[in-house]
């Protein structure tokens, strides 16, 4: 569904993000990106829903140019794909509800959500997007009264709100405290079992065996391994992560 | 690299010395001036700490007896009498600049006596003011005014008002005029500081680096706003008010414009400051929604900077609630005028109350706001 | 219907304790927040309307009584009510009667009176081109008495000259000038015995203005100006009136105008105004703030007197703006500089004494606690402990307060406390905009500039 063609980034004070990165992504697939710190993960999750804008290269959604894409046009595609962010992005003072619903902001009336106005039934469906992550009783407190686990439930929520047929989940679970990294991930491999393509960059290797169905590795902006996770062997590894690294597990639940 | 630090440091300690000193000359300082001249302030800060508030209803008696001046100008008081409320002067009449003892007797006791000349025409002049004791007695040296004070053959007589105050205390009239004016400074910094706020929370967006500075136009507004924020915010609302009130003629209404002029930059630049300081994650989280750029506005700006914004019109309510006691001084209205009249006049007491006034509410202001703010962070 | 019951007397009880006091019926109903500010916001409302006196207005606390009834029977049925309604009554009246108060009137904003005003501001009086001034003048007498003097007067290879000798109010004279530079624009000016400057151009309220010819001569016809004996003790005592010449060319280069050379001095006065005050305010205001620091002070009851009596004045002095100060002191030691430092120098004192106070509260006990553990004495402890702790805040206070300074000694001169303010005022009385505005322009870039200085300084320390 979603092919990256040549994909360069350099951003203006110089640095190069990306460097003429391609690959295809299937239906249905739980794509995992992994890479050091710095390496492009971030940026190349950004420039498939064009939050930043590739210098070269193209990316296609089901053969639409999004690199390509005037302003509404963009605003059109960026609504069918949802996005998880490493610190929640939350608005921190605006409640629960609020935060969710502000997913749906791509498809409701303009004049009525700006004064703050939602219909019953987009409520409706922020309490059942709620309850898909386990919290719909939080859904009147503050979000900065949530605990960093629960935040991240509901950045998945907010993004379920869009129906989204994509989801990018930037870092998810750095975040997070080691044994919550598998419940949030728990919730995105539901959704993709349901259907939903998961692009999704992680640190942890044994968390990339356990939910990966086919792995990227980006290092200083080059793709240097495309495949399975099981085919990341020792020396793999060395390649990806440099000569100094140690294998670091994440504590399994 | 250690005497170049002292080198330094010694350079820079001479140049405060000297800015102090030719401050010094600059300003014509004379602190020697300043104690030998201090009882000049005296009669003006005891009359500051006792404002008039109350008053109390005066009865007025007057008692008065011919004085001829000059003496054979006019016949003098026939008989005096020796019992009851009287006037007794030393000698029957002079001459002008003469002086004489004037006693009064058995008159109200303990209250405030005014003496005058009562001309033949019926004008009167200049009253000395004295009281009288328990016994209603009081004594007082007069001089005989310089002038040909007979008319006619009638000569002009000496009156004594004695003025006893009698009822319950009351708020005085000062009082009255303290608080309409209070009113209406109070009102000049809550409007000024609203329309303020109408104009300055749209214009601080424009005036955010995060949000404006972007290609050429938009650069060019960001760094135009904050020149205009910059310059605005440089004067006082003071001469701001001297202009307006050059312009729309004295009153309430030229201090809260330029009130609310300054305020408006002031409000814009720490309100922009707010909008920089927002995290811009949320920001990213609903542009990644497809949400358009006025919503992404609405949902993912303005909940986090309201607060700040908010702590930041009370704490300009606060302040402008203290620039309007004094806005009035150059035309703007308010207690700030009131006070000014008083001074002007002379009337110290009057002036006393009005600061003693604006004291109090500037107090309460600033606890209420200091308050509110803590509450909202 | 047990629970029907239960509720009915609650809900009668709180919608009369409501009509009765606002807020009650909530306060009763455990609503100790919610009601007290039912009450506040009543009293004010009403407060502000019987000051008004408009009957209109009452609406306003009557809505709010209405809605509080309403609300409190709605909170014994365990339902609250949005503020909305009430709020937006009281805010309703509350502006509409601010508006009235403050006589807001768009219709008075003149704008061709504010071009009036603006046109000449756009060119300030601050700088002009140098030139140099060639003058020249004659005695002449008015009116004429029975043997006038000659009205000739040679100086320097000039010679100026008036004929006849002498004139009456109305008369034409022939003036004339030798000498001059030639080829020059030549302004002709009347001046009274008491050097009162009178036009003598068109309608006398215009410069008369002759040229100088190739040779330098000068020549002209004057009217003896009617007002020139406006001053004079006795109208038919001849007198001797002066005719000006004045010739001016450029020097090249530009220098200050004279208006400009004020504002110069001005905005210095302005400036070391503010920094003597700062400096002498921190002089006492250091050790004051010791004694207003709560810590320190509420050892015992005495103690605790002084850092009473110490924070109230603080407070007092802080709430009286330094223009008010400054009366007091213009009557003291008279109008200056001077009188507008020591205002802004006890206000200083109290605002930074409160400051410098909550610094003095704010101090970490750790380092204290440590030195005292290592066996440092008192003294020791005060040196390496608290002053280091103190020291940076303290000069970041006193620079930012200097920063105001500035700011307040621009306009203390309105009351005659010297500075900028003192000649902004008079520029303006006598409605010399171009000055105003040379006076507006220093104010800015002056102020602006410290602003910046202080704010580098700031973080530095900081």
């Amino acid at each position: 569904m979603l092919r990256i063609q040549n994909v360069s980034k350099t951003y203006p004070n110089g640095t190069q993000a990306l460097k003429n990165v391609s690959f295809d992504v299937k239906d249905g697939e739980f794509l995992v990106v992994i890479g050091l710190s710095g390496s492009g993960k971030s940026t190349l999750l950004r420039c498939i829903n064009r939050l930043i804008d590739p210098t070269e290269g193209q990316i296609f959604l089901d053969d639409v140019d999004i690199t390509a894409a005037p302003p509404a046009k963009l605003r059109q595609i960026r609504r069918k794909i949802g996005m998880v962010f490493q610190q929640f992005n939350l608005v921190k003072r605006s409640s629960v509800m609020t935060n969710v619903l502000s997913g749906r902001l791509g498809y409701v009336n303009p004049w009525t959500s700006l004064i703050g106005l939602w219909s019953a039934d987009e409520k409706k469906r922020a309490i059942e997007a709620l309850g898909r992550v386990g919290i719909a009783d939080k859904a009147g407190a503050r979000a900065d009264a949530l605990s960093g686990g629960q935040q991240q439930r509901v950045g998945i929520a907010r993004a379920l709100m869009q129906e989204p047929n994509l989801i990018l989940a930037d870092e998810p679970v750095a975040s997070l405290d080691p044994v919550l990294s598998h419940s949030i991930l728990q919730y995105l491999e539901q959704l993709n079992k349901e259907g939903i393509t998961v692009i999704c960059s992680l640190h942890f290797l044994d968390l990339v065996h356990r939910y990966a169905t086919r792995v990227v590795a980006l290092k200083d902006g080059i793709k240097v391994f495309e495949g399975s996770a099981q085919e990341i062997d020792r020396a793999r590894f060395k390649e990806i992560y440099g000569e100094e690294a140690q294998e670091v597990r994440a504590a399994s639940v | 690299m250690k005497t170049s630090r002292l080198f330094r440091n010694a350079l820079i300690t001479t140049l405060v010395i000297a800015a102090f000193v030719v401050s010094y000359n600059v300003t014509d300082a004379d602190f020697g001036k300043l104690f030998r001249n201090l009882p000049n302030g005296q009669k003006l800060i005891t009359d500051f700490l006792t404002p008039d508030v109350v008053t109390r209803d005066v009865e007025t008696r007057t008692v008065s007896i011919a004085f001829p001046v000059p003496c054979d100008s006019a016949p003098a008081e026939a008989d005096l009498p020796d019992n009851g409320p009287r006037l007794v002067p030393s000698v029957n009449c002079a001459n002008p600049l003469e002086k004489f003892t004037l006693e009064g007797f058995d008159l109200e006791p303990d209250s405030e006596v005014v003496i005058r000349w009562k001309l033949p025409d019926e004008r009167t002049m200049t009253a000395i003011r004295t009281n009288t004791d328990a016994e209603g007695y009081f004594t007082f040296e007069v001089e005989a005014r310089p002038i040909i004070a007979s008319a006619n053959g009638v000569a002009s007589r000496l009156e004594v008002d004695t003025l006893t105050p009698v009822g319950k205390f009351k708020p005085s009239p000062t009082l009255k005029e303290v608080l309409d004016a209070m009113f209406v400074t109070i009102f000049m910094a809550l409007l000024s500081t609203t329309i303020a706020t109408f104009i300055a929370a749209p214009l601080s967006f424009l005036a955010a680096s995060n949000i404006t500075r972007r290609g050429l136009i938009g650069s060019a507004v960001y760094y135009l706003m904050r020149f205009i924020f910059n310059v605005l915010r440089a004067y006082d609302p003071l001469s701001m008010a001297l202009l307006f009130a050059f312009w729309l003629t004295f009153g309430p209404f030229p201090g809260a414009m330029a009130l609310t002029v300054v305020t408006i930059a002031s409000l814009g630049k720490l309100f922009s400051e707010a909008v920089e300081n927002i995290d811009p994650g949320p920001v990213e989280a609903l542009q990644a929604t497809g949400a358009s750029p006025i919503h992404v506005v609405r949902y993912g700006v303005l909940p986090q900077v309201v607060p700040d914004f908010i702590s930041y019109i009370v704490y300009h309510w606060d302040i402008n609630v203290r620039i309007s006691t004094i806005i009035g001084f150059v035309g703007g209205g308010g207690i700030g005028y009131l006070l000014n009249l008083y001074i002007n006049d002379f009337k110290w007491n009057q002036a006393g109350t009005a600061i003693w006034a604006i004291v109090i509410v500037v107090w309460a202001m600033d606890f209420l706001s200091a308050e509110v703010r803590k509450r909202l962070t | 219907m047990t629970n029907a019951a239960a509720t009915r007397p609650p809900v009668t009880r709180s919608g009369v304790a409501s009509a009765l006091m606002p807020g009650l019926g909530q306060i009763l109903l455990g609503q100790k927040y919610r009601g007290g500010g039912i009450l506040i916001g009543f009293l004010i409302m009403l407060g502000t309307v019987a000051w008004y006196k408009d009957p209109a207005w009452y609406f306003s606390p009557a809505v709010i009584w209405l809605w509080n009834i309403f609300d409190a029977v709605s909170l014994a049925g365990g339902k609250a009510r949005s503020i909305l309604l009430p709020l937006a009554a009281g805010l309703l009246a509350a502006y509409g009667i601010g508006w009235q108060v403050v006589g807001i009137d768009f219709g008075k904003a003149d704008l061709d009176r504010a071009a009036a005003i603006l046109r000449p501001m756009a060119n300030p009086d601050f700088i002009q081109t140098r030139r140099e001034k060639n003058e020249m003048w004659v005695n002449i007498q008015v009116p004429c008495s029975s043997e006038p003097p000659l009205a000739r007067r040679e100086d320097a290879g000039r010679v100026a000259m008036v004929i006849p000798d002498c004139g009456t109010v109305g008369e034409t004279l022939i003036v004339s000038a030798s000498g001059m530079w030639p080829d020059t624009d030549t302004e002709v000016l009347w001046r009274t015995p008491i050097g009162d400057p009178k036009m003598v151009g068109e309608g006398e309220s215009q410069m008369l203005v002759a040229r100088s010819d190739e040779s330098g001569v000068v020549t002209t016809a004057v009217r003896v100006p009617t007002t020139a004996l406006v001053a004079a003790p006795d109208p038919t005592l001849a007198q001797f009136h002066r005719v000006y010449f004045y010739q001016y060319r450029p020097l090249g280069g530009i220098e200050l105008s004279y208006v400009g050379g004020e504002v110069v001095k001005g905005a210095l006065a302005t400036v070391s105004m503010a920094l003597l005050a700062t400096g002498l305010a921190m002089l006492f205001a250091i050790p004051l703030s010791f004694l207003a620091a709560h810590n320190l002070m509420s050892g015992n009851p005495l103690t605790y007197a002084v850092y009473v009596i110490v924070r109230t004045l603080f407070n007092i002095l802080r709430s009286i703006e330094s223009l008010i100060i400054a009366i007091v002191f213009v009557v003291i030691v008279g109008l200056g500089p001077f009188a507008g430092m020591l205002a802004l120098a006890v206000h200083s004192v109290a605002a930074l004494g409160k400051l410098y106070s909550e610094v003095i509260e704010g101090i970490d006990q750790g380092p204290i606690e440590a030195l005292r553990a290592s066996g440092a004495n008192w003294l020791q402890t005060v040196r390496y402990a608290v002053i280091p702790q103190i020291v940076p805040p303290f000069t970041a206070f006193t620079i930012y307060r200097w920063d105001i300074n500035v700011r307040s000694a621009t306009i203390i001169g309105f009351v005659g406390g010297g500075g900028i303010g003192f000649l902004l005022v008079e520029l303006i009385r006598v409605n010399n905009m171009r000055g105003v505005s040379a006076a507006f322009i220093a104010i800015a870039v002056v102020v602006i500039v410290l602003d910046y200085f202080s704010a580098k300084l700031r973080e530095r320390l900081v």
